[in-house]
């Protein structure tokens, strides 16, 4: 299995995504867990103003057979989710990191030290695979 | 735990496989999206050879069987099948089966794998009576179920015979053939010895029949409401519970589970639901306009067809809202449930 794993990006053992810009982190599912879960049918998510733990549930995706909890790499504000994806959640297949889910503003910038990056990330996959 | 004899053609095709009632079985192999829609619209094949066979053979193995069952099984002529539950002496469900009526002294019943060593037991002890024998042919059987509207031109390509009407079956030389199967589909079941199975699956796959696995298969029988044993049925409720009534023929002379069912008030309704938004799921709760719980899910999915969530749902009869309002709790949110009087989908059989 050929992984897209972009290196511009941080990465969690859950198979999330982060993309520092300033003191947000816009988050989402990687490509390898959109494969994993197959045809995404539905994504609940968080509203804006709602606050996330570092891996504590934000919100749920769920495949056709399957239920799955979002876990957020950082803990802080939501300030704004993607709300394209509560009427079209097939884009987290077509497109994992095109298909954000949350921008969080963080409350504790080491949190990103936690994080994953792309080589440690894709040989966490291979691993697990 | 059990490989089917297709285990290797699966793994070739990249199928993701998980444990299903002990068996390593083919769960999905592209996606269970295009899985249910190669069913609907065209042809797919699922390996179902975990699916336990018993064959009941002699001079009285339709009265047996019109004995065991609460179905109507003497009357329907030899070559036709017959889905029915299994019932106890309390008249709750073992299993659900199809008895396919090969001669008239020999029929096949097919069962759930999860209820083999049961049902095989259970059918045991009451056939002692009767002039027939019962083997278990559940490990030397392999089983297709090749479905969708294209999968009769398929079996031609196969020089296949093939029963021409539905819910009925031809055995030939080396296979049984029955034109039923789970998915509201037309289609045909194909039990045989395992190397002729393989063959077969080997020619499907030539022919460019879709490789189905059991969560496409589970979708296309929740869309056309067709029940599943450990989900809308178990050995707690009993047919008249479970929208089985027409399975249970009060007019036969006797059956096991006759008298408790003849007396028996339903304590739950199987109603089906339809959701604009939110996938219910087995387990979650219903509750009626007010918010009182009034039954469960029993199987809930996205439906592929519809695009919307689809579930069956137990309902005690006692707490059945007059109103007919029903709503789903998903995570603490309730989404309103419209319950709908026909399957989801009404499938192309014939």
């Amino acid at each position: 299995m050929s992984l897209n794993i972009p290196n511009d990006l941080k990465y969690t053992n859950d198979h999330e995504w982060g993309k520092l810009e300033g003191d947000v982190l816009t988050i989402g599912i990687t490509d390898f867990a959109q494969s994993s879960l197959g045809d995404i049918v539905f994504v609940e998510l968080p509203e804006a103003g709602s606050r996330v733990e570092k891996g504590g549930a934000f919100g749920v995706v769920e495949s056709i057979k399957s239920v799955s909890d979002l876990y957020s790499p950082v803990g802080g504000e939501v300030i704004e989710k993607n709300s394209e994806l509560e009427s079209s959640p097939e884009q987290c297949n077509e497109d994992a990191y095109g298909a954000w889910m949350i921008k969080v503003k963080l409350s504790d910038s080491t949190e990103l030290n936690d994080l994953m990056d792309s080589k440690q990330y894709e040989e966490f996959c291979q691993s697990s695979n | 735990m059990k490989q089917t004899s297709l285990f290797e053609e699966h793994k070739s095709l990249g199928a993701k496989l998980a444990d299903f009632a002990g068996w390593q079985m083919p769960i999905q192999y592209s996606s269970v999206k295009d899985e249910v829609i190669a069913v609907r619209k065209n042809v797919g094949v699922f390996d179902v050879s975990h699916m336990g066979e018993f064959i009941i053979e002699g001079a009285e193995t339709y009265e047996f069987l019109n004995y065991l069952l609460p179905n109507e099984i003497e009357k329907p002529a030899v070559g036709k099948a017959v889905y029915s539950p299994l019932c106890n002496s309390q008249g709750t469900i073992i299993d659900d089966l199809i008895v396919y009526k090969l001669e008239n002294q020999k029929a096949l019943v097919c069962v759930n794998a999860s209820n083999i060593e049961k049902d095989f037991q259970w059918i045991s002890e009451q056939i002692k009576n009767f002039n027939c024998q019962m083997t278990n042919k559940s490990e030397s059987y392999s089983l297709l179920a090749l479905q969708g509207p294209k999968a009769q031109e398929i079996l031609k390509k196969c020089s296949l015979k093939y029963p021409d009407e539905y819910y009925s079956c031809l055995e030939t030389d080396e296979f049984i053939l029955a034109r039923t199967g789970y998915t509201g589909e037309d289609g045909f079941e194909i039990f045989g010895p395992h190397e002729k199975i393989k063959k077969i699956w080997k020619q499907l796959m030539e022919l460019n029949v879709t490789p189905c696995g059991l969560a496409a298969r589970d979708v296309l029988r929740l869309e056309v409401c067709f029940p599943l044993y450990g989900h809308e049925l178990n050995d707690e409720v009993t047919p008249l519970d479970s929208a089985l009534k027409w399975t249970v023929k009060m007019n036969k002379k006797d059956f096991i589970g006759k008298k408790l069912l003849s007396e028996y008030a339903p304590k739950y309704k199987l109603i089906k639901l339809i959701l604009d938004k939110g996938v219910p799921r087995q387990g979650y709760s219903v509750l009626n306009d007010s918010g009182e719980v009034v039954g469960e899910v029993t199987s809930g999915t996205m439906s592929v067809s519809l695009g919307k969530g689809i579930a069956l749902a137990r309902i005690l009869v006692n707490k059945y809202p007059q109103n007919d309002i029903f709503n789903v709790q998903i995570r603490n949110q309730n989404y309103l449930a419209k319950k709908t009087p026909k399957a989801f989908i009404s499938g192309g059989h014939k």
